[in-house]
C-alpha cells in the first residue's frame, strides 16, 4: 500500500495517518484551526463587549433557593442536599433549603416565613414544571409581600428526575445549572404588576347539545349572560337521534325537553341557531367573536360581532363511521352502526311482532363491541390519515347492552349475540345491563384484541334454516375456539370522534391531543381549561363521555366562568412585550414580524418637535412570543419577564462550567 | 345582585361541605372563587381525604401529594374557607328552607388557638400505636399532627391511646394541651349543603374464602399505595409479614365488587386503572418481579386510560383473565392463588404462588346520613340522585352531592362532579335570593 508520496506505509500507522493527513492536509487544518481560533476570539471579545455594556457589577440580590424531594419523584435521581449545598455557595444565595413536599402548607409556610426574617427580595423553587405549580409559589410569595414576578420556578422534575432517571449524576448537574441560571435571571429582574383588563362578564357556548346547553343555563342560573350558538337548526345535539337512554331509562326526548325548556325560560341565554363562529381573536375576558349564520328565517346570511369573556367549547363528538367494507359496513344491508341501529329501532311500529330491516327477517343479530376503539397499532387499518383511535369510547358497552337487552325483551325469538374484549360497564345502574342482559339470553362472546372478529356473507340470501352472516370469532371463553356464528344483522359499537371544529382549533389555537381530542391543561388541577386562558371545554369535545359525565364536565366549566366573572378584571401575566422609545426608530420592523393582530402598531409621536413614528404594543393582545425582539435593529423592545439581559445571565448560568465534568463550584461563584 | 352576604353579621356561611376530601375541597374552592362564603367540616384531624396518602395517580403518574397539597393550601389560604376538622356533621334539619346542620366538634385535648404546630409533644409521647394514615404499617403516637402536610399543623391527642402520663402538657411551649376539653355540639346555619362524604372500602374478609384474615400478606389498595409512595412508612416496598422484598406480586381484581353474593353487584369503578399504576409503579421498584393482574374485564375506560393499560402490557405487566377462586397462606407466608382461568384449555384450574396479594375492595359509601338528614339513599347504599338534567341534585332541595358519595368514581371524575355541585349551589343561592329579593320589593310594593 503505498500513499501519493510513495512512501510506503507501514502497518498499525494507519489509524494515526488518518488523523495526521498529509502535509497539505496538516496545513490547511492548521489553517481552518487558526481561522477558528481567531472567531473564537472575536467572539470571546463580543461577549466580553456585551457583558461591559450589561453593566460592570450584577445587581445585588438576596435570594433563596428551595429545592423538592416531591416525596422521592426527584430525591430518588437527583441529589438535592448536594445541589443545595452548591447553589448556596452562589453570591447573593441566603438560604437553600431542601424540602419533602414543597408545594404543601408547610413548605409554602417555610417561603414566606424566610422571605419575612431573612429579607429575602428573590425566590427560587426547583421543583415539577412551572405548569403545575407556577402560581402555587406566585401565591405564597405575594403572601410574603414580595412581587410575585420575583419568583423562578426551575422544572427539575419532568425535565430532570423524570427525563435523566438513569443518569443521576447528569440529572443532578442539570438541576445546579438550571437552578443558577434562574437565579442569574433573577438578578435582572424586576417588579411587575399584572395586567388588569376589563371583564367582558358574558359567556360563547359553542354547540347547544346537551354540554352545551347544561353550560348555558348554568351560567344563566347564576345570573351570567350567555349567547349559545348551535350549526344546526335545533338544540339537543346526538341526543335527538337517541331513543330511551341509560341508565335512567328515560326517553332521550324528555331530557332534551327539559334542557331546552330552562334555555328558553332564561332571558339571560341569546340561542343563535343555524350559526357557526367564524372568527375569534382577543383573550380572556375579551374575546372579539365573529358569529355567522342566518339568524332569521329569511335564510339570508348575515354575521354579528359578539364581546364575550369567556368561550365554552361544547362541540361534541361525531360517532366514528366504518369504512366501506369494513364488517362488511355499506356491503350489506343489514350492517349498522349503533345510531343507525338505535333509530332503526325507534322507527318500528310499537305492534310489530317481527325484526325485519331491508326486507329481511331477522331472527339473530351480532353486536360488536370497539368498533374504531381501542385499534391496535400493526392489527387495525389506520384511517386516512394515517392514525389509530387507540382510546377507548366509554359509552359503547353500555349502550350495547342497553340495546341487546331491549331487543331481548321486545323481540323474545330473536337470538342476540355479544362480540366484546372487555364489558365496560363502568358507570352508576350500569352493570345491571350486563347482568340483565346475561339473564335475558344474550350470549357473549369474547376476543382478543390481536385477533380481530370477521364478518363474512354465506353467499345464500337468508332462506329458513341459514343465515346470510357469519361472524367468526377466536372466543377466549372457550379457551380460544374458532367459532363461526351465523347471524343476519350484525349491529357495530361504533365508537367517538372530535367533532369536525378544525376551523375553530385553528382560528382559538385550541391544543389537541393525540386522539384528536381537545387537551385540557391538566386532568386533576386544571381538568376544563385548555392553554389558551378563558376557553372552558363542556363534554365529548375533550373525550369520551356519557350524559351524566358530560352534564357535570359542562357544570364544572360554567363553575369555572362563574369563578372568572365573579371578579371585575382580569388579571393577566404582564409578560409583553414593551418599547423603549428613546431608542425606537420608527422603522417599524417589529410591526411586520407580529403574528398577533393589533398587539404592535406605530404611533405618531412628537420629539423634538419633530414628528415620528414610534412603536406602541397593546398589552391585552400581545402574547409575549417575542417575534418582535430579535428583528430590532436598535435592541428598543423587549419582553418583560424574559428580557435580553435575563437570557444573558441565563445562558452564563448554565454554560459556567461546561467543559468540566464535575461542577465547577468555583466557577459558578465566580459567576456573581 | 351580588351573592355573598352581609359581612357585618356573625358567621353564617353560605354553603356548607360535608368532607375534606378531594371532592369537598373542590366544591369549596369552586363556591369560595365565587365569592361565596364555606364552612368546610371535616371528621379527620386533617383534610387531604384519601387522595393525600396515595402514592401517584393514573394516568398522568402525577405525585398524588402534588395534586393534594396544593388543594388543601388553596382551601385554607381562601377567605372565603373556614375549615373544622375533627368535626362530624350529625344531623341536617331543614326549616322554611335553611337547614340547620348540627356538629359534633369531638375533644382533641389540644387548644388550637394555643398550638403552633411544633410537635414537640408527639416527639416526647410514649404511646406508640399502628398509624391508620399508613394503614397500620408504620408507627404513630397518641398525640400529634395527624402527618407531615397535614392542614392544620395542629396537634390531637387520642383518649383511647394516652396513658395520661402529662408529658406532652410538660413540654408544651404554648400550654395547649387540655386534658379537661369537652366535645361541643354546635348547630350551624346555612342555605345550602354539599355533601361529599367519600368511601369506606369493604373489609379484606368479605370473602372468607380469600383468608385475608389469616395473612398479613394479603393487603388492600391502600396498604400498597402506602408501600409505594416514596415517603411511606418503609420507603420502599416491603411485605408485611417478614419484610421480604416481594418477588412476586399478585392483583386480585373484583375482590369485593361485581359481586351479588356480598351484596356489592356494581362496579367499584377505580380499582382496575389502579391496579395497573400500581403494577406500573412496582415494575419500577422491583424490576425483576413478577406482577399479575387477575382480573375479570379491564375497565381502562378514561382519557389517556387505555392507552396507559396498554403501556402496562407492553412493560411485561402479566394479566390473565379469570376468577380467583380461592386465596391458601402456604409456608413462608407466601399465598397460593387458585385460579379459573379461561385463557387456557387444557389446564384451565391453575394454582399460582405469590409472596404478596393486593385484593381491589369496593367502594361502600362512608356515611349513612338517611335519617339524620333529608338526603335519600338509593339501592346501592350512595346518595340518590333523581335529577334527569342535575346529576348532583339530591332528594333534598338546597342539598347536593359531589364525589364518591353519590358513586364510585374516579378522582378526573370527582373534581367535575365537585365543580358542578358548585356550580348547582350557586345557582340555588341566586335563585332563592332573587327570589326573596323579590318578596321584599313585592311587600315594600303592597305595603
Amino acid at each position: 500500500m503505498s500513499d501519493k508520496n510513495g512512501s510506503i506505509q507501514q502497518p498499525g500507522t494507519q489509524d494515526l495517518d488518518l488523523v495526521c493527513g498529509t502535509p497539505e492536509e496538516e496545513e490547511a487544518l492548521l489553517e481552518a484551526d487558526a481561522t477558528y481560533m481567531k472567531q473564537l476570539a472575536a467572539v470571546k471579545q463580543q461577549l466580553e463587549r456585551v457583558q461591559q455594556q450589561r453593566s460592570d457589577l450584577p445587581p445585588e440580590v438576596r435570594v433563596g433557593v428551595y429545592i423538592c424531594r416531591c416525596g422521592g419523584n426527584i430525591s430518588d435521581v437527583v441529589d438535592v442536599e448536594r445541589v443545595a449545598e452548591v447553589v448556596s455557595l452562589i453570591p447573593g444565595v441566603v438560604t437553600a433549603k431542601v424540602n419533602t413536599f414543597c408545594c404543601s402548607d408547610p413548605g409554602q409556610q417555610t417561603i414566606t416565613s424566610d422571605i419575612l426574617e431573612q429579607n429575602l427580595d428573590r425566590v427560587v423553587v426547583a421543583s415539577c414544571s412551572p405548569s403545575l405549580h407556577e402560581q402555587t409559589f406566585r401565591g405564597a410569595v405575594s403572601r410574603a409581600n414580595l412581587n410575585p414576578y420575583l419568583y423562578e420556578q426551575v422544572n427539575i422534575r419532568e425535565q430532570g428526575s423524570w427525563a435523566h432517571r438513569h443518569d443521576p449524576e447528569g440529572a443532578t448537574q442539570l438541576a445546579i445549572h438550571m437552578i443558577s441560571a434562574a437565579i442569574g435571571k433573577l438578578r435582572y429582574s424586576i417588579p411587575l404588576d399584572q395586567i388588569k383588563l376589563p371583564n367582558h362578564r358574558k359567556a360563547l357556548v359553542i354547540g347547544g347539545g346537551i354540554g352545551g346547553m347544561k353550560a348555558a343555563v348554568d351560567m344563566a342560573g347564576r345570573g351570567l349572560l350567555v349567547m349559545l350558538v348551535e350549526k344546526s337548526d335545533r338544540l339537543g345535539g346526538r341526543l335527538n337521534e337517541r331513543g330511551r337512554v341509560y341508565p335512567s331509562e328515560k326517553m332521550a326526548s324528555e331530557l332534551v325537553t327539559e334542557l331546552i325548556q330552562k334555555v328558553r325560560a332564561n332571558k339571560n341565554i341569546e340561542v343563535l341557531l343555524n350559526s357557526n363562529v367564524t372568527s375569534v381573536n382577543g383573550f380572556i375576558g375579551n374575546f372579539r367573536t365573529v358569529i355567522t349564520g342566518p339568524f332569521g328565517p329569511a335564510g339570508a346570511t348575515e354575521s354579528t360581532d359578539a364581546l364575550v369573556g369567556a368561550i365554552v367549547m361544547a362541540t361534541g363528538y361525531r360517532p366514528y363511521v366504518p369504512r366501506d367494507g369494513e364488517f362488511l359496513y355499506h356491503q350489506d344491508p343489514c350492517v349498522l352502526t349503533t345510531p343507525e341501529f338505535i333509530q332503526f329501532l325507534q322507527s318500528l311500529d310499537a305492534r310489530t311482532k317481527d325484526m325485519v330491516y331491508q326486507g329481511r327477517t331477522i331472527r339473530s343479530l351480532a353486536f360488536l363491541h370497539c368498533v374504531g376503539s381501542r385499534q391496535l397499532d400493526g392489527v387495525h387499518e389506520p384511517q386516512s390519515d394515517g392514525t389509530l383511535n387507540t382510546y377507548c369510547s366509554r359509552v359503547c358497552c353500555s349502550t350495547i347492552l342497553q340495546q341487546a337487552l331491549a331487543v331481548r325483551e321486545r323481540f323474545p325469538k330473536v337470538r342476540v349475540y355479544d362480540f366484546h374484549r372487555d364489558i365496560r360497564t363502568y358507570g352508576r345502574g350500569e352493570e345491571d345491563y350486563y347482568i340483565n342482559a346475561s339473564k335475558a339470553g344474550v350470549v357473549f362472546f369474547r376476543f382478543n384484541g390481536e385477533d380481530p372478529i370477521k364478518v363474512e356473507r354465506n353467499g345464500h340470501a337468508g332462506g329458513k334454516k341459514a343465515a346470510p352472516l357469519t361472524v367468526t370469532v377466536k372466543d377466549a371463553l372457550t379457551w380460544g375456539e374458532e367459532l363461526e356464528v351465523p347471524v343476519d344483522m350484525v349491529v357495530l359499537g361504533v365508537g367517538m370522534m372530535p367533532s369536525h371544529i378544525e376551523d375553530l382549533v385553528e382560528s382559538i389555537k385550541l391544543p389537541t391531543g393525540e386522539d384528536h381530542f381537545l387537551q385540557e391543561v391538566h386532568p386533576k388541577l386544571r381538568p376544563v381549561e385548555v392553554a389558551v386562558n378563558g376557553v372552558l371545554l363542556a363534554g365529548t369535545a375533550q373525550g369520551p363521555m356519557n350524559i351524566q359525565e358530560t352534564l357535570n364536565a359542562a357544570g364544572a366549566a360554567a363553575v369555572k366562568a362563574a369563578s372568572m366573572f365573579a371578579k371585575d378584571v382580569v388579571e393577566l401575566n404582564p409578560f409583553v412585550a414593551v418599547v423603549d422609545a428613546s431608542r425606537c426608530t420608527g422603522n417599524a420592523i417589529c410591526v411586520t414580524q407580529c403574528d398577533y393582530e393589533g398587539a404592535l402598531k406605530m404611533v405618531e409621536v412628537e420629539v423634538d418637535g419633530r414628528k415620528v413614528q414610534r412603536a406602541e404594543v397593546n398589552a391585552g393582545l400581545c402574547s409575549g412570543c417575542g417575534a418582535c425582539v430579535p428583528v430590532c435593529p436598535s435592541r428598543a423592545i423587549d419582553v418583560d419577564g424574559w428580557r435580553l439581559d435575563q437570557y444573558d445571565a441565563m445562558v452564563d448560568g448554565l454554560v459556567a462550567d461546561s467543559a468540566h465534568s464535575q461542577c465547577g463550584v468555583e466557577e459558578l461563584v465566580h459567576l456573581g | 345582585m351580588t351573592l355573598a352576604t352581609d359581612p357585618s353579621k356573625p358567621y353564617r356561611p353560605d354553603a356548607l361541605v360535608v368532607g375534606g376530601g378531594i371532592a369537598g375541597m373542590q366544591s369549596a374552592l369552586d363556591l369560595a372563587d365565587q365569592g361565596l362564603k364555606v364552612m368546610l367540616v371535616e371528621r379527620g384531624p386533617s383534610i387531604g381525604g384519601h387522595m393525600i396518602a396515595l402514592a401517584k395517580v393514573f394516568p398522568t403518574l402525577d405525585c398524588a401529594s402534588c395534586i393534594t397539597a396544593p388543594k388543601m393550601s388553596a382551601s385554607s389560604h381562601h377567605d372565603n374557607i373556614k375549615i373544622l376538622v375533627n368535626t362530624e356533621v350529625q344531623a341536617i334539619q331543614t326549616i322554611n328552607g335553611v337547614h340547620h346542620v348540627k356538629l359534633l366538634k369531638k375533644a382533641t385535648y389540644v387548644n388550637f388557638d394555643k398550638c403552633i404546630g411544633c410537635r414537640l409533644c408527639e416527639y416526647a409521647c410514649d404511646a406508640e400505636y399502628p398509624d391508620p394514615l399508613e394503614e397500620g404499617l408504620g408507627a404513630k403516637r397518641a398525640i400529634g399532627v395527624a402527618f407531615t402536610n397535614a392542614i392544620p399543623q395542629k396537634a390531637v391527642l387520642d383518649p383511647e391511646l394516652c396513658a395520661t402520663c402529662g408529658t406532652c402538657a410538660r413540654v408544651c411551649p404554648t400550654d395547649a394541651i387540655e386534658f379537661d376539653q369537652q366535645p361541643e355540639t354546635v348547630i350551624v346555619e346555612t342555605d345550602a349543603v354539599v355533601v361529599a362524604s367519600g368511601f369506606a372500602l369493604n373489609s379484606l374478609n368479605v370473602k372468607p374464602q380469600y383468608n385475608a384474615m389469616r395473612s398479613k400478606n394479603i393487603i388492600s389498595g391502600l396498604t400498597m399505595e402506602r408501600l409505594l409512595a416514596p415517603h411511606g412508612p418503609y420507603g420502599r416496598v416491603l411485605r408485611p409479614s417478614d419484610g421480604k422484598i416481594p418477588s412476586s406480586v399478585a392483583f386480585v381484581q373484583c375482590a369485593g365488587s361485581r359481586d351479588a353474593s356480598i351484596g356489592v353487584p356494581y362496579c367499584s369503578r377505580v380499582c382496575c386503572m389502579y391496579a395497573i399504576k400500581q403494577a406500573m409503579l412496582l415494575s419500577g421498584a422491583l424490576p425483576i418481579a413478577d406482577i399479575t393482574i387477575y382480573y375479570m374485564d379491564i375497565r381502562a375506560f378514561g382519557k389517556g386510560y387505555e392507552e396507559f393499560y396498554q403501556n402496562a402490557k407492553a412493560m411485561g405487566v402479566n394479566f390473565v383473565r379469570g376468577k380467583v377462586a380461592r386465596i391458601d397462606p402456604v409456608d413462608d407466608g407466601d399465598l397460593l392463588l387458585h385460579v379459573e382461568s379461561t385463557e387456557d384449555a387444557e389446564n384451565f384450574l391453575q394454582q399460582h404462588r405469590h409472596d404478596l396479594v393486593v385484593l381491589a375492595q369496593g367502594m361502600l359509601p362512608e356515611w349513612d346520613m338517611s335519617g339524620t338528614t333529608p338526603v335519600r339513599r338509593a339501592p346501592d347504599g350512595f346518595v340518590a340522585t333523581p335529577m334527569l338534567t342535575s346529576p348532583t341534585a339530591t332528594t333534598a332541595p338546597g342539598i347536593f352531592v359531589a364525589g364518591v358519595a353519590a358513586g364510585p368514581k374516579d378522582i378526573v371524575d370527582t373534581i367535575a362532579e365537585a365543580g358542578a355541585a358548585a356550580m348547582q349551589v350557586s345557582q340555588y343561592l341566586y335563585q332563592k335570593r332573587s327570589i326573596a329579593v323579590d318578596q321584599t320589593q313585592a311587600a315594600v310594593l303592597v305595603g
